[in-house]
């Protein structure tokens, strides 16, 4: 599995109970990856499993081929796989710029160096207004772009995104469709997106995987995926009809 | 976007400032001249090594530590090995290896030993307690001042045991005490400019972020106790010389509350109010001795009950715990031209939020 981020018969249980059961899925470089499911199906898990927050109880996690499923957080980070969180997990009391200056020194960087390549990756994203702002303070949006830019900063061949569209609006989402295309075409990176918005992920990924109580039961192109009756019953369940409309 | 200046040109005002303050302090005790005064001055620079020292570790990493007074008996007995006369030692302190029963040192190398050897015992300890986080680590710190302290009061033939280590040189004068203070001052503020003192700070606002950003929190949160573990040593060092006279009890509890309470009340999470904590604790403190003593007060003489000292702190502590608990510099930087606080948490200013 050359140039890839992958995951190979992964399981996860705790206390017994399973949170993922042999999942196997792969991120290829350049393109966007999805993984949808509902509430528990266990994508927070995953995702903290590639990123090494959480160790396998079977399988294994490969980077271009390599085996680094028992590595600690801070050294997949400096392998290339970056992740952004759910809840933003910003460095509230630093500033911005700040902010992207802990990557930059986390990956072995002078602070003069960390601050030009910072100065840099905001200017990329087109947040240069906010650097001297606190993060701990910053709008819902903003916050986001910040964790995606901070991520960024470790120029990741892989980047992990945990529903970077929760709460935005229809024209934030756009916004943000356009930052993650860049991310892959521009940058190279191959990126997860775990997200709830289903048409974005539609509308972006090039393949998406469907997991439903710790398993992948579905996974294919967009089109594939909009067809599955599988993927409708166990993602939308009831509501199948009243989501048709965004697939 | 360019910025037009570093970092350092950026938040040298901040050191500056400080050592302003204390260049005033040290040059009051020179006008005034009087032994007392003198003394208080130098207790003041003591406490300023001490809790700077507890700053760099508590107010960088976000972990309370009460073991840090431990490292200051550390120090202060090492300088009182080094630097008390030989035919003294022999006949109190014989356990003592030849070496340092024979030595009769400077006390300037009295100083560097001591901040050496607590600075390497930090290390040691710091390898095992900082692999812990929040409140486990908390204790752990508190059971690592209880152990040296139960090690030096019982350890006859090498510390005296609970009887005082008497004959250390006495300085009498300022300027080494206040040489030192800026010396803390100096290493503090360059540690908490440093791409090591930013990750920490990362890892104290969001430790899986930080853990996320390829910062090993672990090593840096050791970085951060070695050198504070290494300033407490020289304040001991320095308590001992100014002195003359260790025991064991003298680093246990009420140095480790007033330390805190220093810190709590300037700002945790700031140099500044390391140093404005210890300026403006200690004068209260120094006001009470003068009542505990008595005042004249037109023939009559009105005396405070002992122990008041230690009342009067713990109320202005839980004062502003309760109604300003970032302290009063709100954990923001004394600075130059944003008088008189700015907030340099990363080495640069905090811009508004909203």
């Amino acid at each position: 599995m050359g140039n890839a981020l992958s995951a190979q018969q992964v399981s996860v249980a705790f206390d017994g109970l399973k949170a993922l059961s042999n999942v196997t899925l792969s991120v290829p470089r350049g393109e966007v990856t999805g993984l949808i499911g509902p509430n528990g199906a266990g994508k927070t898990t995953f995702v903290n499993v590639l990123t090494g927050f959480q160790q396998p109880d079977h399988g294994r996690v490969l980077l271009d081929g390599e085996d680094v499923g028992h590595l600690k957080p801070h050294l997949m980070r400096r392998r290339g796989i970056a992740r952004t969180f759910q809840s933003g997990r910003l460095f509230a009391e630093l500033s911005v710029l700040d902010n992207f200056e802990v990557t930059g020194v986390g990956l072995g960087l002078s602070r003069r160096e960390a601050a030009e390549k910072a100065e840099a990756m905001l200017d990329w994203i087109g947040i240069s207004s906010l650097a001297e702002r606190t993060a701990g303070g910053l709008p819902y949006t903003d916050e986001r772009r910040v964790a995606i830019g901070r991520a960024l900063m470790l120029e990741p061949k892989y980047l992990l995104l945990d529903e970077p569209a929760a709460g935005m609006s229809a024209e934030e989402a756009a916004d943000l469709v356009r930052l993650i295309r860049r991310i892959a075409t521009d940058v190279g990176c191959g990126v997860l997106l775990i997200e709830h918005n289903i048409g974005l992920v539609l509308s972006i990924c090039s393949h998406i995987h469907v997991l439903d109580s710790g398993e992948v039961i579905e996974d294919g192109p967009p089109s594939a995926i909009k067809a599955s009756e599988r993927v409708r019953h166990a993602y939308m369940g009831t509501q199948a009809d009243a989501e048709g409309e965004i697939l | 976007m360019q910025r037009s200046q570093t970092i350092l040109q950026r938040t040298l005002s901040t050191p500056v400032i400080l050592i302003a303050i204390l260049a005033i302090v040290a040059l009051a005790a020179l006008i005034v001249g009087t032994g007392p005064f003198n003394q208080t001055v130098i207790e003041i620079f003591i406490r300023i090594v001490l809790v700077v020292g507890l700053y760099v570790f508590i107010g960088n990493s976000g972990v309370i530590s009460f073991g840090h007074i431990g490292f200051t008996c550390l120090g202060a007995y090492m300088t009182a090995w080094l630097t008390i006369l030989p035919a003294m030692k022999k006949s109190k302190l014989k356990g003592l290896p030849d070496i340092i029963l024979n030595a009769k040192l400077h006390y300037g190398w009295g100083l560097l030993a001591a901040t050496i050897f607590a600075g390497l015992c930090a290390y040691i300890i710091g390898k095992v307690l900082m692999r812990l986080s929040g409140i486990a680590a908390s204790i752990a710190t508190f059971a690592v001042l209880a152990v040296i302290i139960q090690v030096y009061s019982n350890w006859d033939s090498v510390t005296g045991a609970q009887s005082s280590v008497v004959g250390i040189p006495i300085v009498r004068t300022v300027w080494p005490y206040f040489a030192c203070a800026v010396l803390v001052v100096i290493v503090a503020y360059s540690y908490s400019i440093s791409r090591s003192g930013l990750a920490l700070r990362s890892a104290r606002d969001e430790a899986i972020a930080a853990s996320a950003s390829g910062v090993d929190i672990t090593r840096e949160r050791l970085i951060a106790f070695v050198i504070s573990g290494a300033m407490m040593g020289l304040g001991g060092a320095l308590y001992a010389h100014s002195v003359g006279v260790v025991t064991p009890d003298t680093f246990y509890l009420n140095l480790t509350f007033i330390c805190l309470s220093m810190l709590v009340v300037g700002g945790m999470n700031s140099l500044s109010g390391a140093v404005l904590g210890v300026v403006i604790l200690s004068s209260i403190i120094q006001l009470l001795r003068w009542f505990e003593k008595g005042v004249d007060f037109g023939g009559s003489i009105v005396a405070l009950p002992l122990g008041v000292q230690e009342i009067a702190i713990g109320v202005v502590m839980i004062v502003i715990l309760m109604f300003r608990p970032s302290g009063l510099t709100r954990n923001k930087e004394l600075s130059w031209p944003h008088w008189p606080f700015k907030q340099l948490p990363a080495g640069r200013s905090r811009a508004p939020t909203g």
